[in-house]
């Protein structure tokens, strides 16, 4: 018997797709500024390794006390006074003299060798005790290198109590 | 996907160090040529209250000047002056400190001597005591 309905057979349809539009990721995008962090980080760890080692020399400079008796018998011994001068415009130009018998010496390493020499070892040789007074006399135009490689040459030789002359004003 | 805060963290602490190191050290020291003795006898400096004097190089052994704590001095009777006054300041605030002297190796004597009197007297009027002042005369080791 037939109702007059229509028969509906069932389809096998695809399943809908739906679409879903994901939400977009947000986020900084870190690659050019780790670029610029990472040239800073290079330039100046460049930059900071141009620096040389600086090493340093101690030095006292006590107060003078104007006026101040002095004791004749605790005069300090007389200094060992070693003039240096600037002869010309090269590293090796350069004189160094002595005061008293000793003259002149050629460079700083027979600088060092005289003072060494004359150094009390505590065995009986050598003239001057490691305490004794030295003092560097640079000329007004005497370079600054050539001042220091006179005192260098004091240090190594292990004298202790070395010291500048100022010039007088 | 890597993590990269940490790197970005260790990173700029790295940029942070750098500049605050750098602008310390031009504050305390100017580009010169310090002298380079052969075979030095010299000690590597050690952590403790300093000022630094920088002798401003000028041309043909010349100095344009002295220069502390990021202030400059004419190398005049009034500028030594000046830099005598800074210094007793600073012995007064830390009466043990040392006085880095820092000179162009080419920089003539007379130059240089002004400034180890100014020092002395500085050290005095403040009265630091009988010892005086304590000076670092600094060089470079060119075999470092």
């Amino acid at each position: 018997m037939s109702t007059g309905e229509p028969r509906h057979e069932a389809v096998d349809l695809p399943p809908v797709r739906r679409r879903v539009r994901e939400a977009p990721a947000i986020g900084l995008n870190l690659t050019s500024m780790i670029d610029v962090v990472f040239l800073l980080l290079i330039y100046f760890m460049v930059a900071t390794d141009f620096k040389q080692a600086e090493e340093v020399y101690r030095l006292d400079l006590p107060e003078r006390v104007e006026g101040m008796s002095v004791d004749p018998f605790q005069l300090d011994d007389e200094p060992l006074r070693i003039m240096v001068r600037s002869t010309g415009p090269g590293d090796e130009e350069y004189r160094i003299h002595i005061d008293g018998p000793w003259g002149e010496v050629a460079d700083f390493e027979g600088l060092y060798e005289f003072l060494d020499s004359r150094r009390l070892d505590g065995m009986g040789g050598g003239l001057f005790a490691e305490d004794h007074p030295l003092v560097v006399i640079p000329g007004a135009d005497t370079r600054w290198s050539d001042a220091v490689g006179a005192f260098n040459a004091a240090v190594r030789a292990g004298y202790l109590n070395i010291t500048f002359e100022e010039i007088s004003s | 996907m890597a993590n990269l805060t940490p790197m970005i963290d260790v990173t700029f602490l790295l940029i942070v160090f750098f500049v605050v190191v750098s602008q310390i050290v031009d504050l305390e020291s100017v580009d010169l040529e310090l002298p380079a003795p052969e075979q030095p006898a010299t000690h590597l400096p050690v952590e403790e209250p300093r000022a630094v004097v920088n002798v401003l190089p000028g041309n043909e052994g010349r100095s344009r000047g002295y220069k502390v704590a990021g202030r400059e001095y004419q190398p005049t009777p009034e500028g030594l002056a000046g830099l005598r006054d800074a210094l007793v300041l600073l012995y007064q605030s830390t009466p043990t400190m040392r006085v880095n002297l820092r000179a162009d190796r080419y920089t003539g004597y007379r130059w240089i001597s002004p400034v180890l009197k100014v020092i002395r007297q500085a050290a005095g009027i403040a009265d630091v005591g009988l010892e005086g002042a304590s000076l670092n005369l600094v060089v470079v080791r060119e075999d470092a």
